[in-house]
């Protein structure tokens, strides 16, 4: 490779397009979805999938069991935020939960570093999460007002998210031998969270599912709005054989709320 | 506590606690980020890695600039070297992942260092992680330049060092060889 100016040009200009690109649509997603929107009836559902045989039947389905969906912005982090979202939620009704819950959020943090997280990094991570989780002991009317804007500003919506992750990361090492049967490739468990769980924006999967509704002992039930053959949105609960405590709607790299009838 | 003190600075918001201004957004962030920040030096300058040293004072004046001065481990190819290296600090940080270069006289002849300085590191982009922190980038370099075979520049040192951005945060980086 020497003398061609030309080449240099388009090497340097395929890398700036498509990261402008990705910009872009960052940008886009940014400005026209809350991180964590307000609550819609699903029939707004049923009005997305008119024209598609095999989705209406399932939304129509799904409409027998869910009066509700809140949509989140699809920025990698849906699942995380749905699950604290939704969670949280819940916990303003149940006090007895709160309580309990509180316990286990405050031992979290001993218990990932002794798994060896820096404490240094993790502390910031964690005393946000606290805050945020405090609203939702209150006992205030606006208490939920207080929570969703807090799930709308990155400052602490973000925050929350990245020590959920980290609590997953705790969860797959911990167990890492369990967990190394469901990583694709040869990667380690250790490699696996820092490639896919740690950092911000990753997609998640089962396994991330399994591991944060396992180190929180959190049910979840997901229901899987695919084009797999069934006539429903089919169901399934992490960890497996736990009651539901939330509901999660799955599209196609993306999650949502939902909320029971 | 830290987080509420933007809250005392806004006195006449109707919902004080969480109000969505921009105001307050931006404050919560800059006070988080800085907050970040401060602590980070603050161990660094306490207890750094071995060989690595933080400009304070510098850095002290300019929190999103620092200059950390690094030496070659003992026993590597670059024992007895001593570089330099800058981390810029977007106001996105910790979720944006810091920009770190080699600067100075003394750039290390390795493969994954080109010649401006740039530094081929997974953690530096897409594996970045709001739980990283600048103690273990420096931790990953050293490593990086301690398991060093061959003093070589990366083989596409000469087209990537015409073309490249000035940030290297803006390569799309192709991370096809960890064994070197």
């Amino acid at each position: 490779m020497g003398d061609s100016g030309g080449e240099f040009e388009s090497g340097k200009n395929q890398d700036d397009l498509i990261m402008q690109r990705q910009r872009e649509i960052e940008k886009e997603i940014n400005e026209s979805i809350m991180l964590v929107g307000d609550k819609e009836s699903l029939s707004t559902l049923e009005a997305e999938y008119l024209s598609d045989e095999i989705y209406k039947l399932k939304v129509k389905d799904l409409a027998t069991k869910y009066k509700n969906i809140r949509r989140t912005r699809p920025d990698g982090n849906c699942f995380f935020r749905a699950f604290a979202y939704a969670y949280f939620e819940s916990l303003l009704d149940h006090k007895e939960d709160y309580n309990s819950f509180y316990n286990i959020a405050v031992e979290s943090k001993k218990k990932l570093i002794s798994l060896g997280f820096p404490q240094f990094t993790l502390e910031d991570f964690h005393d946000t999460f606290m805050e945020v989780l405090a609203i939702a002991g209150k006992e205030e009317p606006n208490a939920h007002d207080e929570l969703h804007a807090a799930f709308n500003n990155q400052g602490y919506s973000n925050y929350v998210v990245v020590y959920l992750r980290l609590l997953a990361s705790g969860q797959l090492q911990q167990d890492a031998d369990f967990y190394q049967h469901f990583i694709e490739g040869d990667r380690t468990i250790t490699e696996f969270c820092h490639q896919e769980v740690e950092p911000m924006f990753r997609e998640s999967d089962h396994i991330h599912i399994i591991a944060l509704s396992t180190a929180l002992n959190v049910g979840v039930r997901v229901r899987y709005l695919d084009r797999g053959e069934s006539t429903e949105a089919i169901a399934h609960d992490f960890p497996e054989g736990t009651q539901p405590t939330i509901h999660l709607l799955y599209r196609p790299s993306h999650y949502d709320i939902l909320y029971p009838i | 506590m830290p987080t509420y003190l933007t809250i005392y600075l806004l006195p006449t918001l109707a919902e004080p606690l969480f109000h969505c201004s921009t105001k307050l957004y931006v404050n919560q962030l800059r006070v988080l980020l800085t907050k970040r920040l401060q602590k980070e030096l603050l161990s660094l300058i306490k207890d750094p890695p071995p060989g690595v040293l933080v400009d304070s004072e510098k850095a002290e004046q300019n929190l999103s600039i620092w200059t950390i001065y690094m030496k070659g481990a003992d026993e590597t190819l670059f024992a007895g070297e001593e570089f330099q290296l800058q981390f810029k600090f977007s106001p996105k940080y910790p979720f944006d992942s810091p920009e770190v270069t080699f600067i100075g006289p003394n750039i290390p002849v390795h493969p994954h260092v080109y010649s401006n300085g740039h530094i081929c590191l997974s953690i530096l982009t897409e594996d970045w992680s709001p739980a990283l922190s600048v103690q273990s980038v420096c931790l990953s370099i050293i490593s990086m330049l301690s398991s060093c075979k061959e003093k070589k520049r990366p083989s596409d040192n000469a087209f990537y060092v015409k073309t490249c951005s000035k940030n290297p945060k803006k390569t799309k980086w192709w991370y096809h060889d960890d064994t070197v």
